[in-house]
Protein backbone atom coordinates (compact mmCIF):
# COMPACT_ATOMS: atom_id res chain seq x y z
CA UNK A 1 0.00 0.00 0.00
CA UNK A 2 1.62 3.23 -0.82
CA UNK A 3 1.89 5.99 1.71
CA UNK A 4 0.09 9.29 2.51
CA UNK A 5 0.76 13.01 2.89
CA UNK A 6 0.20 13.88 6.08
CA UNK A 7 -1.62 16.72 4.73
CA UNK A 8 -4.21 14.20 3.09
CA UNK A 9 -5.30 13.30 6.79
CA UNK A 10 -8.55 14.47 6.64
CA UNK A 11 -9.24 13.49 3.11
CA UNK A 12 -8.00 9.95 4.38
CA UNK A 13 -10.95 9.00 6.73
CA UNK A 14 -12.98 9.30 3.24
CA UNK A 15 -11.61 5.94 2.17
CA UNK A 16 -13.90 2.89 3.21
CA UNK A 17 -11.04 0.67 4.16
CA UNK A 18 -9.73 3.15 6.69
CA UNK A 19 -13.46 3.75 8.08
CA UNK A 20 -13.73 0.00 8.66
CA UNK A 21 -10.03 -0.29 10.28
CA UNK A 22 -10.90 2.07 12.47
CA UNK A 23 -14.71 0.79 13.89
CA UNK A 24 -12.29 -2.82 14.00
CA UNK A 25 -9.33 -1.18 16.01
CA UNK A 26 -11.64 0.62 18.16
CA UNK A 27 -14.02 -2.50 19.10
CA UNK A 28 -11.32 -5.24 19.07
CA UNK A 29 -9.32 -2.14 21.51
CA UNK A 30 -12.23 -1.80 23.88
CA UNK A 31 -13.07 -5.05 24.77
CA UNK A 32 -9.37 -6.04 24.90
CA UNK A 33 -8.94 -3.47 27.03
CA UNK A 34 -12.05 -4.89 29.13
CA UNK A 35 -11.21 -8.44 29.43
CA UNK A 36 -6.81 -7.59 29.48
CA UNK A 37 -7.24 -5.61 32.78
CA UNK A 38 -9.25 -8.18 34.56
CA UNK A 39 -7.28 -10.56 33.31
CA UNK A 40 -4.19 -8.76 34.53
CA UNK A 41 -5.67 -8.56 38.01
CA UNK A 42 -6.27 -12.05 38.03
CA UNK A 43 -2.43 -12.55 37.29
CA UNK A 44 -3.60 -14.50 34.26
CA UNK A 45 -2.17 -12.14 31.79
CA UNK A 46 -0.05 -15.16 30.08
CA UNK A 47 -3.24 -16.93 29.16
CA UNK A 48 -3.47 -14.29 26.17
CA UNK A 49 -0.17 -15.58 24.92
CA UNK A 50 -0.90 -19.03 24.98
CA UNK A 51 -4.61 -19.16 23.95
CA UNK A 52 -3.32 -16.62 20.87
CA UNK A 53 -1.00 -19.32 19.91
CA UNK A 54 -2.74 -22.19 20.16
CA UNK A 55 -5.52 -20.24 17.86
CA UNK A 56 -2.73 -20.15 14.97
CA UNK A 57 -3.95 -24.07 14.85
CA UNK A 58 -7.71 -23.03 14.43
CA UNK A 59 -6.82 -20.22 11.91
CA UNK A 60 -5.00 -23.02 9.69
CA UNK A 61 -7.43 -25.59 9.81
CA UNK A 62 -10.28 -23.20 8.41
CA UNK A 63 -8.14 -22.25 5.68
CA UNK A 64 -7.60 -25.52 4.64
CA UNK A 65 -11.62 -26.43 5.44
CA UNK A 66 -12.84 -23.15 4.16
CA UNK A 67 -14.58 -21.45 6.74
CA UNK A 68 -13.83 -18.37 7.94
CA UNK A 69 -10.43 -18.44 10.13
CA UNK A 70 -11.60 -16.38 12.80
CA UNK A 71 -14.44 -18.74 13.39
CA UNK A 72 -11.32 -21.41 13.41
CA UNK A 73 -9.53 -19.57 15.65
CA UNK A 74 -12.67 -18.94 18.60
CA UNK A 75 -13.15 -22.75 18.19
CA UNK A 76 -9.95 -23.92 19.29
CA UNK A 77 -9.40 -21.16 21.32
CA UNK A 78 -12.36 -22.19 23.14
CA UNK A 79 -11.42 -25.42 23.03
CA UNK A 80 -7.98 -24.58 24.85
CA UNK A 81 -9.59 -22.68 27.42
CA UNK A 82 -11.28 -25.28 28.70
CA UNK A 83 -8.38 -27.84 27.89
CA UNK A 84 -6.61 -25.35 30.78
CA UNK A 85 -9.23 -25.35 33.19
CA UNK A 86 -9.80 -28.88 32.96
CA UNK A 87 -5.95 -29.57 33.85
CA UNK A 88 -5.89 -26.60 36.48
CA UNK A 89 -8.85 -28.11 38.29
CA UNK A 90 -7.81 -31.81 38.22
CA UNK A 91 -4.60 -31.02 39.38
CA UNK A 92 -3.37 -32.23 35.85
CA UNK A 93 -0.71 -29.40 35.64
CA UNK A 94 -0.37 -26.21 37.58
CA UNK A 95 -1.89 -22.70 35.79
CA UNK A 96 1.34 -21.82 33.60
CA UNK A 97 2.58 -25.49 32.72
CA UNK A 98 -1.15 -25.50 31.32
CA UNK A 99 -0.89 -23.30 29.59
CA UNK A 100 2.47 -24.20 27.74
CA UNK A 101 1.15 -27.46 27.07
CA UNK A 102 -2.19 -26.14 24.94
CA UNK A 103 -0.29 -23.73 23.47
CA UNK A 104 2.20 -26.32 22.50
CA UNK A 105 -0.22 -28.26 20.91
CA UNK A 106 -2.19 -25.38 19.13
CA UNK A 107 0.61 -24.38 17.34
CA UNK A 108 1.52 -27.96 16.43
CA UNK A 109 -1.76 -28.49 14.84
CA UNK A 110 -1.21 -25.35 12.82
CA UNK A 111 2.13 -26.40 11.78
CA UNK A 112 1.18 -30.03 10.75
CA UNK A 113 -1.98 -28.37 8.94
CA UNK A 114 0.61 -25.96 6.90
CA UNK A 115 2.50 -29.03 5.66
CA UNK A 116 -0.48 -30.72 4.47
CA UNK A 117 -2.02 -28.11 2.40
CA UNK A 118 0.30 -25.59 0.77
CA UNK A 119 -0.98 -22.67 -1.03
CA UNK A 120 -2.31 -20.82 1.98
CA UNK A 121 1.20 -19.59 3.56
CA UNK A 122 0.73 -15.86 2.32
CA UNK A 123 -3.12 -15.48 3.90
CA UNK A 124 -1.74 -17.07 7.19
CA UNK A 125 1.20 -14.83 7.35
CA UNK A 126 -1.83 -12.19 7.84
CA UNK A 127 -3.24 -13.67 10.92
CA UNK A 128 0.04 -14.30 12.40
CA UNK A 129 0.93 -10.30 12.38
CA UNK A 130 -2.54 -8.64 11.56
CA UNK A 131 -4.23 -7.58 8.51
CA UNK A 132 -7.17 -4.77 9.56
CA UNK A 133 -6.90 -2.40 6.93
CA UNK A 134 -7.88 -5.32 4.43
CA UNK A 135 -10.69 -5.91 6.92
CA UNK A 136 -14.12 -6.57 4.83
CA UNK A 137 -17.92 -6.04 5.47
CA UNK A 138 -17.77 -9.76 6.50
CA UNK A 139 -14.99 -9.59 8.95
CA UNK A 140 -16.65 -6.01 10.94
CA UNK A 141 -19.93 -7.92 11.30
CA UNK A 142 -18.28 -10.48 12.67
CA UNK A 143 -16.28 -8.35 14.88
CA UNK A 144 -19.67 -6.20 16.11
CA UNK A 145 -21.27 -8.94 16.48
CA UNK A 146 -18.44 -10.60 19.37
CA UNK A 147 -17.51 -7.12 20.74
CA UNK A 148 -21.66 -6.58 21.59
CA UNK A 149 -21.71 -10.04 23.40
CA UNK A 150 -18.54 -9.83 25.20
CA UNK A 151 -19.34 -5.45 26.27
CA UNK A 152 -22.65 -6.96 27.23
CA UNK A 153 -21.43 -9.88 29.51
CA UNK A 154 -19.41 -7.56 30.99
CA UNK A 155 -21.21 -4.67 31.45
CA UNK A 156 -24.39 -6.73 32.75
CA UNK A 157 -21.88 -8.69 35.44
CA UNK A 158 -19.54 -5.89 36.48
CA UNK A 159 -20.07 -6.27 39.79
CA UNK A 160 -19.64 -10.29 39.73
CA UNK A 161 -16.58 -10.32 37.81
CA UNK A 162 -15.03 -7.71 40.06
CA UNK A 163 -15.96 -9.63 43.23
CA UNK A 164 -14.44 -13.35 41.53
CA UNK A 165 -11.48 -11.16 40.75
CA UNK A 166 -11.46 -9.95 43.95
CA UNK A 167 -11.57 -12.64 46.54
CA UNK A 168 -12.44 -15.85 44.60
CA UNK A 169 -13.88 -17.58 47.56
CA UNK A 170 -15.49 -14.30 49.07
CA UNK A 171 -17.74 -14.15 46.23
CA UNK A 172 -18.03 -17.93 46.46
CA UNK A 173 -19.54 -17.93 49.60
CA UNK A 174 -21.63 -14.53 48.61
CA UNK A 175 -23.55 -16.93 47.00
CA UNK A 176 -21.78 -15.97 43.22
CA UNK A 177 -21.54 -19.00 41.09
CA UNK A 178 -17.74 -18.15 40.56
CA UNK A 179 -17.29 -21.87 38.63
CA UNK A 180 -19.69 -21.34 36.09
CA UNK A 181 -18.74 -17.00 35.67
CA UNK A 182 -15.19 -17.95 35.23
CA UNK A 183 -15.83 -20.45 33.12
CA UNK A 184 -18.10 -17.96 30.68
CA UNK A 185 -15.32 -15.14 31.39
CA UNK A 186 -12.45 -17.30 29.97
CA UNK A 187 -14.94 -18.50 26.88
CA UNK A 188 -14.84 -14.60 26.15
CA UNK A 189 -11.24 -14.38 26.48
CA UNK A 190 -11.06 -17.12 23.81
CA UNK A 191 -13.44 -15.24 21.53
CA UNK A 192 -11.79 -11.79 22.44
CA UNK A 193 -8.44 -13.14 21.43
CA UNK A 194 -9.98 -14.70 18.08
CA UNK A 195 -11.45 -10.86 17.24
CA UNK A 196 -8.13 -9.24 18.09
CA UNK A 197 -6.59 -11.94 15.84
CA UNK A 198 -7.77 -9.80 12.76
CA UNK A 199 -6.46 -6.29 14.35
CA UNK A 200 -3.36 -7.08 15.78
CA UNK A 201 -2.29 -10.75 14.76
CA UNK A 202 -1.50 -13.61 17.05
CA UNK A 203 2.26 -12.78 18.25
CA UNK A 204 1.47 -9.01 19.52
CA UNK A 205 -2.49 -9.97 20.45
CA UNK A 206 -1.23 -10.18 24.15
CA UNK A 207 0.36 -6.36 23.91
CA UNK A 208 -3.50 -4.75 23.18
CA UNK A 209 -4.83 -6.99 26.15
CA UNK A 210 -2.32 -5.72 28.29
CA UNK A 211 -0.87 -2.54 28.05
CA UNK A 212 -3.68 -0.42 28.56
CA UNK A 213 -4.84 -2.05 31.43
CA UNK A 214 -1.09 -2.11 32.88
CA UNK A 215 -0.61 1.68 32.23
CA UNK A 216 -4.21 2.27 33.22
CA UNK A 217 -2.88 0.93 36.70
CA UNK A 218 -0.21 2.99 36.70
CA UNK A 219 -3.16 5.70 37.58
CA UNK A 220 -3.19 4.49 40.84
CA UNK A 221 -7.16 5.49 40.78
CA UNK A 222 -10.62 3.14 41.73
CA UNK A 223 -11.34 0.66 39.81
CA UNK A 224 -14.02 2.41 37.91
CA UNK A 225 -11.86 5.09 36.71
CA UNK A 226 -8.86 2.20 35.90
CA UNK A 227 -11.05 0.71 33.59
CA UNK A 228 -12.00 4.03 32.27
CA UNK A 229 -8.59 4.83 31.29
CA UNK A 230 -7.85 1.60 30.31
CA UNK A 231 -10.24 1.51 27.54
CA UNK A 232 -8.98 5.60 26.51
CA UNK A 233 -5.25 4.10 26.43
CA UNK A 234 -6.56 0.85 24.34
CA UNK A 235 -8.98 2.87 21.80
CA UNK A 236 -5.75 5.50 21.61
CA UNK A 237 -3.68 3.42 20.98
CA UNK A 238 -5.52 1.88 18.13
CA UNK A 239 -6.51 4.75 16.41
CA UNK A 240 -2.43 6.14 16.71
CA UNK A 241 -1.35 2.83 14.91
CA UNK A 242 -4.02 2.45 12.21
CA UNK A 243 -3.41 6.01 11.54
CA UNK A 244 0.45 5.93 11.47
CA UNK A 245 0.75 3.20 10.19
CA UNK A 246 -1.08 3.85 6.79
CA UNK A 247 0.72 7.52 6.73
CA UNK A 248 3.92 6.08 7.19
CA UNK A 249 3.32 2.67 5.16
CA UNK A 250 4.27 0.77 8.33
CA UNK A 251 3.11 -2.41 9.84
CA UNK A 252 -0.25 -1.48 11.47
CA UNK A 253 0.34 -4.63 14.58
CA UNK A 254 3.60 -3.10 15.04
CA UNK A 255 2.33 0.25 15.21
CA UNK A 256 -0.70 0.11 17.28
CA UNK A 257 2.14 -2.11 19.91
CA UNK A 258 5.17 0.46 19.99
CA UNK A 259 1.73 2.97 20.49
CA UNK A 260 0.86 1.16 23.55
CA UNK A 261 4.28 0.85 24.39
CA UNK A 262 4.86 4.34 24.34
CA UNK A 263 1.79 5.76 26.02
CA UNK A 264 2.58 3.11 28.90
CA UNK A 265 5.99 4.43 29.17
CA UNK A 266 4.68 8.00 29.23
CA UNK A 267 2.20 7.12 31.75
CA UNK A 268 4.74 5.17 34.19
CA UNK A 269 7.42 8.06 33.76
CA UNK A 270 4.53 11.03 34.48
CA UNK A 271 3.34 9.08 37.96
CA UNK A 272 6.94 9.08 38.97
CA UNK A 273 7.58 12.42 38.28
CA UNK A 274 4.43 14.33 38.93
CA UNK B 1 -43.61 -16.23 67.96
CA UNK B 2 -40.14 -17.07 69.20
CA UNK B 3 -37.84 -18.41 66.85
CA UNK B 4 -36.15 -20.54 68.95
CA UNK B 5 -34.11 -22.03 66.01
CA UNK B 6 -30.03 -22.18 67.03
CA UNK B 7 -27.93 -19.99 64.30
CA UNK B 8 -25.45 -22.62 63.96
CA UNK B 9 -26.01 -26.17 65.18
CA UNK B 10 -23.58 -29.01 64.46
CA UNK B 11 -23.55 -32.68 65.18
CA UNK B 12 -20.74 -35.04 65.09
CA UNK B 13 -18.52 -32.97 62.79
CA UNK B 14 -15.60 -34.65 61.60
CA UNK B 15 -13.26 -32.30 58.97
CA UNK B 16 -10.17 -34.40 57.59
CA UNK B 17 -7.06 -32.53 56.50
CA UNK B 18 -4.49 -34.94 54.60
CA UNK B 19 -5.60 -38.22 55.77
CA UNK B 20 -5.84 -36.80 59.35
CA UNK B 21 -8.90 -35.55 61.22
CA UNK B 22 -8.72 -31.67 61.95
CA UNK B 23 -12.19 -31.71 63.46
CA UNK B 24 -13.49 -34.56 65.26
CA UNK B 25 -17.13 -35.79 66.19
CA UNK B 26 -17.80 -32.15 67.75
CA UNK B 27 -21.06 -31.42 68.48
CA UNK B 28 -22.19 -27.53 69.77
CA UNK B 29 -24.76 -24.92 68.94
CA UNK B 30 -24.47 -21.35 68.79
CA UNK B 31 -27.59 -19.15 69.55
CA UNK B 32 -29.27 -16.25 67.84
CA UNK B 33 -27.60 -13.06 69.34
CA UNK B 34 -24.98 -14.87 71.04
CA UNK B 35 -21.22 -13.11 70.38
CA UNK B 36 -18.65 -15.90 70.58
CA UNK B 37 -15.02 -16.36 70.82
CA UNK B 38 -13.19 -18.95 69.37
CA UNK B 39 -10.30 -20.21 70.66
CA UNK B 40 -7.38 -22.72 71.00
CA UNK B 41 -4.00 -23.52 70.07
CA UNK B 42 -2.19 -22.66 66.70
CA UNK B 43 -2.83 -25.63 64.79
CA UNK B 44 -6.19 -26.59 66.54
CA UNK B 45 -8.21 -26.29 63.91
CA UNK B 46 -10.14 -23.12 64.72
CA UNK B 47 -10.36 -21.95 60.77
CA UNK B 48 -11.07 -24.96 59.69
CA UNK B 49 -13.67 -24.83 61.71
CA UNK B 50 -14.86 -21.98 60.22
CA UNK B 51 -14.66 -22.73 56.67
CA UNK B 52 -16.77 -26.01 57.70
CA UNK B 53 -19.53 -24.01 59.26
CA UNK B 54 -19.46 -21.88 56.20
CA UNK B 55 -19.34 -24.56 53.69
CA UNK B 56 -16.00 -23.64 52.44
CA UNK B 57 -14.40 -27.25 53.44
CA UNK B 58 -15.92 -30.21 52.84
CA UNK B 59 -17.25 -32.20 56.21
CA UNK B 60 -16.59 -36.05 56.44
CA UNK B 61 -19.06 -36.74 58.91
CA UNK B 62 -21.79 -34.88 60.91
CA UNK B 63 -23.78 -32.36 59.99
CA UNK B 64 -23.89 -28.42 60.03
CA UNK B 65 -27.11 -26.22 60.27
CA UNK B 66 -27.43 -22.70 60.08
CA UNK B 67 -30.48 -20.54 60.47
CA UNK B 68 -31.87 -23.53 60.49
CA UNK B 69 -30.88 -25.00 57.19
CA UNK B 70 -28.54 -27.88 56.45
CA UNK B 71 -25.43 -26.34 55.06
CA UNK B 72 -25.49 -28.25 51.68
CA UNK B 73 -28.71 -26.59 50.76
CA UNK B 74 -28.53 -23.29 52.92
CA UNK B 75 -29.30 -20.34 50.25
CA UNK B 76 -29.23 -17.30 52.14
CA UNK B 77 -26.02 -16.56 52.58
CA UNK B 78 -26.68 -13.12 52.04
CA UNK B 79 -27.72 -13.17 55.76
CA UNK B 80 -23.81 -14.25 56.31
CA UNK B 81 -21.06 -11.81 56.79
CA UNK B 82 -17.23 -13.24 57.01
CA UNK B 83 -13.84 -12.10 56.78
CA UNK B 84 -11.15 -14.29 56.34
CA UNK B 85 -7.75 -14.06 58.35
CA UNK B 86 -6.15 -13.72 54.61
CA UNK B 87 -8.51 -10.98 53.73
CA UNK B 88 -6.09 -7.91 54.76
CA UNK B 89 -3.36 -9.97 52.43
CA UNK B 90 -4.56 -8.92 49.28
CA UNK B 91 -2.28 -7.69 46.13
CA UNK B 92 -1.74 -3.93 47.15
CA UNK B 93 -1.61 -2.80 44.11
CA UNK B 94 -5.68 -3.66 43.30
CA UNK B 95 -7.42 -0.82 42.01
CA UNK B 96 -10.33 -0.86 44.21
CA UNK B 97 -11.62 1.86 46.80
CA UNK B 98 -13.08 1.61 50.44
CA UNK B 99 -16.48 2.42 48.44
CA UNK B 100 -16.06 0.01 45.68
CA UNK B 101 -14.65 -2.98 48.20
CA UNK B 102 -17.71 -2.54 50.79
CA UNK B 103 -20.07 -2.27 47.26
CA UNK B 104 -18.85 -5.90 46.42
CA UNK B 105 -20.60 -6.98 50.10
CA UNK B 106 -23.87 -6.16 48.11
CA UNK B 107 -23.65 -8.54 45.57
CA UNK B 108 -24.89 -12.05 45.76
CA UNK B 109 -26.47 -14.52 43.80
CA UNK B 110 -30.11 -12.75 43.72
CA UNK B 111 -29.25 -9.49 42.41
CA UNK B 112 -26.87 -11.41 39.57
CA UNK B 113 -26.96 -9.00 36.23
CA UNK B 114 -28.66 -6.53 38.31
CA UNK B 115 -26.88 -2.70 38.51
CA UNK B 116 -26.57 -1.58 42.15
CA UNK B 117 -29.28 1.04 42.81
CA UNK B 118 -29.28 4.07 44.95
CA UNK B 119 -30.57 2.21 47.98
CA UNK B 120 -27.25 0.00 47.30
CA UNK B 121 -25.07 2.60 47.73
CA UNK B 122 -26.92 4.22 50.60
CA UNK B 123 -26.60 0.82 53.08
CA UNK B 124 -22.76 1.28 51.33
CA UNK B 125 -22.31 4.26 52.94
CA UNK B 126 -23.98 3.71 56.52
CA UNK B 127 -21.63 0.66 56.76
CA UNK B 128 -18.75 2.31 56.05
CA UNK B 129 -19.73 5.29 58.84
CA UNK B 130 -20.58 2.43 61.08
CA UNK B 131 -17.22 1.37 60.98
CA UNK B 132 -16.08 4.82 61.45
CA UNK B 133 -14.10 4.95 58.13
CA UNK B 134 -16.01 7.85 56.17
CA UNK B 135 -13.16 9.88 55.49
CA UNK B 136 -11.27 7.02 54.14
CA UNK B 137 -14.08 5.94 51.30
CA UNK B 138 -12.44 7.51 48.34
CA UNK B 139 -9.04 5.95 49.48
CA UNK B 140 -7.57 3.56 47.41
CA UNK B 141 -7.57 0.32 49.93
CA UNK B 142 -3.93 -0.96 49.09
CA UNK B 143 -2.77 2.98 51.14
CA UNK B 144 -4.90 1.69 54.39
CA UNK B 145 -3.21 0.77 57.94
CA UNK B 146 -3.54 -2.84 58.56
CA UNK B 147 -6.25 -1.47 61.34
CA UNK B 148 -8.23 0.43 58.57
CA UNK B 149 -8.53 -2.45 56.30
CA UNK B 150 -9.72 -4.73 59.12
CA UNK B 151 -12.65 -2.04 59.26
CA UNK B 152 -12.72 -2.17 55.99
CA UNK B 153 -13.55 -5.85 55.45
CA UNK B 154 -15.86 -5.45 58.01
CA UNK B 155 -17.82 -2.41 56.36
CA UNK B 156 -18.01 -5.09 53.42
CA UNK B 157 -19.42 -7.92 55.01
CA UNK B 158 -22.23 -5.74 57.29
CA UNK B 159 -23.26 -3.37 53.97
CA UNK B 160 -25.38 -6.98 53.30
CA UNK B 161 -27.13 -6.26 57.05
CA UNK B 162 -25.92 -9.92 57.74
CA UNK B 163 -27.81 -12.07 61.02
CA UNK B 164 -24.28 -13.86 61.65
CA UNK B 165 -20.80 -12.59 61.16
CA UNK B 166 -17.50 -14.46 61.32
CA UNK B 167 -14.41 -12.91 61.57
CA UNK B 168 -11.02 -15.05 61.65
CA UNK B 169 -7.99 -13.41 63.48
CA UNK B 170 -9.60 -9.67 62.77
CA UNK B 171 -7.21 -8.25 65.29
CA UNK B 172 -3.87 -9.79 64.32
CA UNK B 173 -1.18 -6.93 64.37
CA UNK B 174 -3.40 -4.19 65.81
CA UNK B 175 -2.06 -2.17 68.87
CA UNK B 176 -4.08 -2.24 71.95
CA UNK B 177 -5.93 1.14 71.21
CA UNK B 178 -7.13 0.16 68.37
CA UNK B 179 -7.96 -3.53 69.09
CA UNK B 180 -10.33 -2.11 72.27
CA UNK B 181 -12.20 0.17 69.68
CA UNK B 182 -12.44 -2.46 67.32
CA UNK B 183 -13.90 -4.93 69.91
CA UNK B 184 -16.42 -2.39 71.27
CA UNK B 185 -17.48 -1.78 68.05
CA UNK B 186 -18.61 -5.08 67.12
CA UNK B 187 -20.08 -5.14 70.64
CA UNK B 188 -22.03 -2.68 69.57
CA UNK B 189 -23.25 -4.34 66.24
CA UNK B 190 -23.87 -7.31 68.46
CA UNK B 191 -25.80 -5.11 71.20
CA UNK B 192 -27.90 -3.01 69.20
CA UNK B 193 -28.36 -4.65 65.92
CA UNK B 194 -28.89 -8.58 67.56
CA UNK B 195 -26.10 -9.91 65.30
CA UNK B 196 -24.48 -12.99 65.99
CA UNK B 197 -20.98 -12.61 65.79
CA UNK B 198 -18.21 -15.33 65.99
CA UNK B 199 -14.68 -14.67 66.17
CA UNK B 200 -11.53 -16.30 66.07
CA UNK B 201 -9.03 -15.00 68.52
CA UNK B 202 -6.02 -15.38 70.48
CA UNK B 203 -6.85 -12.71 73.39
CA UNK B 204 -8.74 -14.81 75.91
CA UNK B 205 -9.22 -11.60 78.20
CA UNK B 206 -11.28 -9.98 75.32
CA UNK B 207 -12.98 -13.02 75.05
CA UNK B 208 -14.27 -13.26 78.48
CA UNK B 209 -14.62 -9.44 78.93
CA UNK B 210 -16.52 -8.86 75.96
CA UNK B 211 -18.37 -12.31 74.17
CA UNK B 212 -21.13 -14.35 75.94
CA UNK B 213 -19.97 -17.94 74.96
CA UNK B 214 -16.56 -19.21 74.28
CA UNK B 215 -15.62 -22.49 71.99
CA UNK B 216 -12.22 -23.95 72.25
CA UNK B 217 -11.12 -25.74 69.51
CA UNK B 218 -8.04 -28.34 69.52
CA UNK B 219 -9.19 -30.98 67.27
CA UNK B 220 -12.15 -31.18 69.28
CA UNK B 221 -14.72 -28.42 70.21
CA UNK B 222 -15.57 -27.77 73.34
CA UNK B 223 -18.11 -25.33 74.11
CA UNK B 224 -19.24 -22.99 77.17
CA UNK B 225 -21.36 -19.93 77.69
CA UNK B 226 -19.42 -16.99 79.49
CA UNK B 227 -20.78 -15.86 82.59
CA UNK B 228 -19.99 -12.46 84.30
CA UNK B 229 -16.41 -12.85 86.17
CA UNK B 230 -15.50 -16.50 85.49
CA UNK B 231 -13.57 -18.27 83.82
CA UNK B 232 -14.34 -22.20 81.74
CA UNK B 233 -11.36 -23.52 83.43
CA UNK B 234 -12.25 -26.95 82.24
CA UNK B 235 -12.96 -26.20 78.67
CA UNK B 236 -9.78 -24.02 78.52
CA UNK B 237 -8.09 -26.86 79.83
CA UNK B 238 -9.56 -29.67 77.22
CA UNK B 239 -8.52 -27.19 74.75
CA UNK B 240 -5.26 -26.14 75.78
CA UNK B 241 -3.75 -28.90 78.00
CA UNK B 242 -3.96 -29.97 81.62
CA UNK B 243 -1.14 -27.37 82.62
CA UNK B 244 -3.26 -24.62 81.20
CA UNK B 245 -4.38 -21.94 83.61
CA UNK B 246 -5.50 -18.25 82.53
CA UNK B 247 -5.31 -15.76 85.29
CA UNK B 248 -8.26 -13.41 84.80
CA UNK B 249 -9.69 -10.71 86.60
CA UNK B 250 -13.04 -9.15 86.24
CA UNK B 251 -11.53 -5.94 86.69
CA UNK B 252 -9.27 -6.57 83.58
CA UNK B 253 -12.83 -5.53 81.75
CA UNK B 254 -13.26 -2.27 83.85
CA UNK B 255 -11.94 1.37 83.34
CA UNK B 256 -9.82 0.96 79.77
CA UNK B 257 -9.57 2.53 76.25
CA UNK B 258 -13.57 3.95 77.09
CA UNK B 259 -14.44 5.62 74.12
CA UNK B 260 -17.76 8.05 74.50
CA UNK B 261 -18.88 7.47 70.83
CA UNK B 262 -19.64 4.15 71.40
Amino acid sequence: MSSFDVLDLPSLFQYQFLQMALVGGILAAVVSAWIGLFLILRKESMLVDGVAHTAFGGVAVGLLIGIDPMLGAMAVSAAAVLGITYMRRKGLAQSDAAVAVMMAMGFSLGMIVISMANGFNVELFSYLFGSILTIDNTDLTVLIALAVVIIGFMVFFYKEMLAITFDEDGARLQGIPVQAMTMAFNLLVAVTIALSIKVIGIILVVALMVLPGLTALQLKRSFKTTLIASTVFGVAAALLGIVLSVLFSVSTSGVIVFSAAGIFLFMAAYERLA
Amino acid sequence: MIDMEPMIEVKGLTVRRGNADAISNSTFSIEKGDYVGIVGPNGGGKTTLVLAMLGLLPKAEGSIKIMGQEIESFDQWEKVGYVSQFAINFDSQFPLTVRELVGLGRVNRRNMGRFRNKDDWTAVDEAIHLMGISDLANKRIGMLSGGQRQRAFVAKSLVSQPELLVLDEPVTGFDPVTQEKFFMQLANLNQKKGITILIVSHDLAAVFCRMSRVLCVNREVHSSAITEGTVPDEVLKRGYGEHFHFAFHQHQCQGVFIDEQF
